[in-house]
């Protein structure tokens, strides 16, 4: 599968993280010939008073519509799905298209991997950070 | 009006106990001032939704608690059964005209994603 195209996923839910889900568009960061790793998209709005994701990406409906989308929408690189490349999951991909609506140009292919990639990386900062932060053991018997 | 609503709520609670069900958990009251006019809406809104308004307040604070929690939390990652826990460098496919080095940021990445245990 194309690496940064968007594509036809039956992105797992909340509910039933281990079945595919309900149809939505979600962008493939990349993989191997039979698993892929896909980035969630929605084109729900998010609520005003709720700070953004660190890894949400906003295309206005210019950019959307440049990406063959109808509707503005919100790339969430912070929720991932690791699938096999399979008809459960894609329901296109014996198509000929294999459900692929579009597929980024090189430079925000790029630009969408720094961001997944600080995002990785905070993840691992905050994992060490966790790790070095207990609290010193407490030593009996000494003052 | 949401005080005499969980006391009712909490009936309906003992009803289910002793009928062998596990119980739900504790539920606290408390009292919140709103204008007149924004209870009218909330009214309306429960109403459409054939929920209690108390339900519907519930549903709406635990929707912007989940909101809030999700933006916290920096990777969710769900992983269909059966997919590996790691892969190697030279399985992932190259894109079209992708240099070696933006191909090498890509590698770092994914590799490191894959590793990413389940969230749930």
């Amino acid at each position: 599968m194309v690496p940064g195209a968007f594509v036809r996923v039956m992105f797992p839910t909340r509910e039933k993280p281990r079945q595919p889900g309900l149809l939505h568009i979600g962008y493939v960061l990349g993989g191997t010939p039979t698993e892929v790793m896909v980035a969630y998209t929605t084109s729900r709005p998010w609520p005003a008073a709720t700070p953004l994701p660190a890894g949400a990406w906003l295309f206005d409906r210019e950019e959307a519509a440049a990406l063959n989308q109808s509707r503005a929408f919100m790339l969430r690189l912070d929720v991932l799905a690791k699938l096999p490349i399979t008809e459960a999951w894609f329901p296109d991909i014996a198509q000929p298209g294999q459900g692929v609506i579009a597929v980024t140009p090189a430079r925000l292919r790029d630009e969408l991997t720094g961001l997944a990639t600080n995002l990785a990386r905070r993840r691992r900062d905050l994992i060490q950070m966790r790790g070095t932060r207990r609290p010193a053991p407490i030593e009996n018997g000494t003052s | 009006m949401l005080r005499s609503q969980t006391s009712r709520l909490d009936k309906d609670t003992r009803k289910r106990t002793s009928s062998g069900r596990r119980p739900p958990p504790e539920k606290v009251a408390i009292t919140v001032r709103l204008d007149r006019a924004r209870v009218r809406q909330l009214q309306a809104a429960a109403d459409a939704e054939n929920r209690t308004l108390t339900n519907y307040v519930e549903t709406a604070l635990i929707r912007d608690l989940s909101l809030r929690d999700e933006a916290s939390r920096v990777i969710t990652m769900h992983a269909a059964p059966g997919t590996s826990a790691s892969i190697f460098a030279g399985d992932i496919v190259r894109a079209d005209g992708e240099s070696d080095a933006a191909h090498a940021r890509r590698q770092a990445l994914l590799i490191e994603l894959w590793s990413i245990p389940d969230s749930d």
